[in-house]
């Protein structure tokens, strides 16, 4: 479309403060301030808080200019991260679930259910509007001891008396997985839609096997989607409060629990941002490096 | 050979999708089934059918101040989120701007976020500032991460308009205003419906950011949460039931609205 | 066909994204009621100059004048003029009829007016009229095209612009609705100023021809002093398969050709440089028994034929050029390939050009 300008007219080039206006009234980042200033108010403007409350004293309420690293050490020298452990690994067990359970689906949606794919996709988004709080209390009545759906059930039919599986780990992350399965699903399913039929053709007709396909062809293709999904979940999960409350009792203090805990009962907000801080920037490190590597145009815009 | 085994690993994917459905809503109906017990503790298989809850709870003020709650919070994210996320959404996929990919992946970053401490934040900016928490401030809350949300929904109908339709009307003879009216607005409007409808639905059925940030306004999900980690009423399951309804209601309307909208348009044959 | 007096003019005008220029000091009239096509391959700049012309973009320099009246900053929706998308750029959510009556609503026609005005235009596009409440989405790719025409017409433009709306269409199609589209300039007696990167399309359809290369216009005729007289190899070669070989001023007034390895007669140098292309079309070249038979001769080996309905091509390999040579199907080469065959061709039948 263009080509250097090697011949006159000259004309004059704008100087820096020139090109910043210039900069400031594109259409592009004229419409985009409001979502801009939303967000400098809405989530910058917190984060700063939580970052400067991470380094005030223990049990202070606000800025008084004295600065401390304590509480960061707090957090490495007491239990805390066993709380970490917990969450991250719970976090990163739900992710190994959630795409194996998913892929199949996805696949499923994107290939074979042709025009039942929409119906299908309608039923499994209801839950992600359902609150989690109705859907894991739903678990909780199934999990129920004897008279729960699952134990009066085996009762009913085969006559066993079972124990209930609630208050484990396990059951912990069957919860997590079950609320956060839609959020590895849709965005796989998206990843999938973008492989073009003919190049699996291609790849088959050109000697491929079935497996070889989906290493070769499929998998980089949709894997934009793959992780975009497995993201989102890891960062929710790690986030995850109501599950190991519900499900799990008191048994498992998870980073969100541990969180809540020091900004309500035990009344230490530093400690509580700090270890808030300390969650942000493990998931932020983990959001930066799988950002960098997405085309948000393509993906969105199929071009 | 081929064929088979092809056919075979298909009803296999319709196996697995069928488990993970029934997945899904064993629990919900878990709730839906409880709400219509009749005994106070919830037994099963149940014995004795009855809807007195459900009596009982629509009766309830509280009942009622929970939905209206949560609704006015949901209405108020949606209209809200609209509006910014239609203009973000230009931003994202219409506009070739300087900063746009720095743009795009920033405004991503609340959706991935740790809800809770996304609330929790909220909270402490909100008492530095000076906001009560209220169901004002919930609304606030739950933009940060709807928003987002929303922007990506539009913009995904946004890559999809070919911007020379507005040139054309321009260059028909219509004004700035009547582009937006005659061309833009239609060309975007089932993007901006599912837009709204999603920051509705995920405003309703959303707990973490509302805990810290709504105070004294109860939403439904903050009641529950509440009354499930303190005890069993038989109100949670009646009450979880009721917003179960409200949200497979708006959005069966809303998918019925839009393949209505699209056999419109597609019967002018 | 070209005299009369400019509707359209274009004084020195230059547009320029950041350091880059799209269009460099282009100036042109444009003719009232001539077809006038501008041809360039993509990203000569074609597209944006034509932008400039409709008012969807502004010159960063330069004056574009409509009958005598200076419109750089009047915007496109206060221009008597209309534009043809590339895309076509209907609005996919209305019908045909609502499509085609836009500009008359957007200038508050009364709407039994735009029915009729519509249906006379439906007419003239060769729309059948049932199609007036049909969804455009629904149409085929050429009735797309008949709509978008029709809206184009519906405010009575005084210029159409075309920006290569035919781009997209199969061959036969295109073929056809070339010849409509120069029936309709007939048949309106509008000014149309069309673009392309297809010089054969141009040829077909304009009265005069514009070629740009570069965000240069570099040479503008009649479809014939194009063809004829190409400025330079760029145009030469633009208008499809033909010889050109490099050839440099030698002794007694001939050309040294080092590719073929031999000396060639050919036309006196235009601007007397020494040095420069020979352009032969393949029509001109024939297949030889005596040197004797043609102004210049060149021996070579048949390398392979290609037939193409009325006419069989060849390609002769010489020196180390491939030339091409085009025949009627009748008189046709009888031979092998691999054959040595001798081939030849007239001063007359050459033009020399710079590069």
């Amino acid at each position: 479309m263009t080509t250097t300008l090697d011949a006159p007219p000259p004309l004059p080039q704008p100087n820096m403060l020139q090109s910043f206006g210039q900069w400031l009234r594109q259409p592009g980042f004229l419409t985009a301030s409001p979502v801009l200033i939303f967000f400098l108010i809405g989530f910058v403007g917190p984060l700063v808080i939580v970052l400067g409350f991470s380094f005030v004293p223990e049990r202070t309420f606000g800025f008084h200019g004295d600065w401390t690293v304590d509480n960061y050490v707090h957090i490495v020298s007491e239990s805390y991260y066993i709380s970490f452990l917990w969450s991250f690994g719970l976090a990163a067990a739900t992710v190994a679930c959630c795409l194996l359970i998913s892929y199949p689906v996805s696949y499923g949606l994107a290939r074979v259910f042709g025009r039942w794919a929409a119906p299908v996709m309608l039923i499994l988004v209801i839950p992600l509007f359902v609150s989690e709080n109705v859907r894991l209390f739903g678990w909780y009545l199934v999990l129920l001891k004897g008279g729960g759906i699952l134990a009066g059930s085996a009762k009913a039919l085969f006559g066993v008396e079972t124990g209930t599986l609630l208050y484990s780990p396990g059951t912990i992350l069957m919860g997590m997985v079950y609320v956060y399965l839609p959020y590895t699903l849709f965005p796989t399913m998206l990843g999938l839609s973008l492989v073009p039929r003919d190049q699996m053709d291609a790849a088959s007709d050109l000697g491929a096997n079935r497996w070889q396909i989906f290493r070769e062809v499929e998998l980089p293709i949709a894997m934009p989607g793959i992780l975009i999904g497995s993201l989102l979940t890891f960062v929710l999960a790690v986030g995850a409060i109501s599950e190991a409350k519900l499900l799990g009792g008191a048994n498992i203090v998870v980073v969100a629990h541990a969180i809540l805990h020091e900004f309500t009962y035990a009344q230490n907000w530093p400690l509580g941002s700090a270890i808030s801080m300390f969650a942000i920037a493990i998931t932020g490190v983990l959001v930066i490096i799988v950002m960098r590597r997405l085309d948000l145009d393509r993906l969105l815009g199929r071009k | 050979m081929e064929r088979r085994s092809k056919r075979w690993v298909n009803s296999l994917i319709v196996v697995w999708t069928g488990a993970v459905l029934l997945f899904f809503f064993v629990p919900i109906a878990g709730v839906i089934i409880s709400s219509f017990g009749k005994s106070r503790y919830f037994r099963f298989p149940v014995r004795a059918w009855s809807t007195k809850w459900y009596d009982q709870t629509i009766n309830a003020n509280l009942t009622e101040n929970l939905h209206v709650t949560s609704f006015y919070v949901a209405a108020c994210v949606a209209v809200i989120a609209l509006v910014l996320g239609f203009f973000g959404a230009l931003a994202f996929a219409r506009y070739d701007w300087k900063g746009r990919i720095f743009y795009q992946r920033l405004i991503m970053l609340p959706i991935f976020f740790p809800q809770a401490v996304l609330g929790l934040a909220l909270l402490l900016w909100f008492t530095y500032v000076g906001v009560l928490p209220s169901w004002e401030a919930a609304v606030f809350a739950h933009l940060v991460w709807i928003v987002p949300i929303v922007t990506l929904v539009i913009s995904i109908q946004v890559y999809g308009f070919d911007v020379s339709q507005e040139e054309a009307a321009f260059d028909l003879g219509a004004n700035r205003f009547q582009v937006f009216r005659e061309v833009t607005m239609p060309a975007l409007a089932p993007g901006l419906f599912s837009g709204g409808l999603f920051a509705f639905l995920l405003s309703w059925g959303n707990f973490p950011l509302s805990t810290y940030t709504s105070g004294a306004d109860s939403t439904v999900t903050e009641w529950l949460y509440t009354k499930m980690s303190s005890g069993y009423t038989p109100m949670i399951p009646t009450i979880g039931a009721i917003s179960v309804y409200g949200s497979v209601i708006i959005l069966f309307l809303g998918y019925i609205f839009l393949v209505a909208r699209r056999r419109r348009i597609e019967k002018r044959a | 066909m070209a005299e009369g007096e400019p509707i359209l003019r274009i004084e020195n005008v230059t547009k320029q994204f950041g350091k880059l220029s799209a269009v460099n000091d282009v100036s042109l009239d444009i003719v009232d009621g001539e077809f006038f096509t501008i041809v360039g391959p993509s990203g000569s700049g074609k597209t944006t100059l034509l932008r400039m012309l409709a008012g969807l973009d502004k010159p960063s320099v330069g004056d574009v004048i409509l009958r005598g009246k200076r419109v750089n900053d009047v915007p496109a929706n206060k221009r008597p003029t209309c534009m043809v998308f590339q895309s076509l750029a209907l609005f996919n959510h209305r019908t045909v009829g609502q499509n085609i009556e836009f500009s008359l609503k957007m200038r508050g026609v009364s709407r039994a007016a735009r029915r009729e005005r519509c249906m006379e235009l439906m007419n003239v596009v060769r729309l059948q009229e049932d199609y007036y409440a049909k969804g455009v989405t629904k149409c085929s790719g050429g009735e797309r095209q008949r709509v978008a025409l029709a809206r184009a017409l519906a405010s009575d433009p005084d210029i159409m612009f075309f920006d290569e709306p035919l781009s997209a269409i199969d061959y036969q199609l295109r073929k056809l609705l070339e010849v409509e589209l120069k029936d309709l300039h007939r048949e309106t007696g509008k000014t149309f100023v069309y673009i392309t990167h297809s010089l054969e399309e141009a040829m077909v359809m304009s009265d005069r021809i514009g070629i740009m290369q570069a965000g240069c216009l570099i040479q503008i005729g009649s479809p014939d002093e194009i063809y004829t007289q190409p400025l330079n190899k760029f145009v030469s070669e633009f208008m499809g398969e033909v010889n050109t070989l490099p050839v440099k001023a030698g002794a007694n007034g001939k050309f040294d050709c080092a590719d073929l390895g031999t000396q060639l007669a050919g036309p006196a140098s235009a601007n007397g440089s020494d040095s420069g292309y020979l352009v032969i079309r393949p029509e001109s070249m024939r297949f030889l028994d005596d040197p004797a038979e043609a102004d210049n001769h060149v021996k070579g080996s048949l390398f392979n034929e290609y037939a193409m309905g009325s006419r069989v091509q060849y390609h002769v390999r010489a020196g180390t050029q491939m030339l091409v040579v085009e025949k009627l199907r009748e008189q046709a080469y009888k031979g092998q390939i691999n054959d040595d065959v001798m081939i030849g061709w007239d001063v007359k039948d050459s033009v020399l050009v710079s590069d």
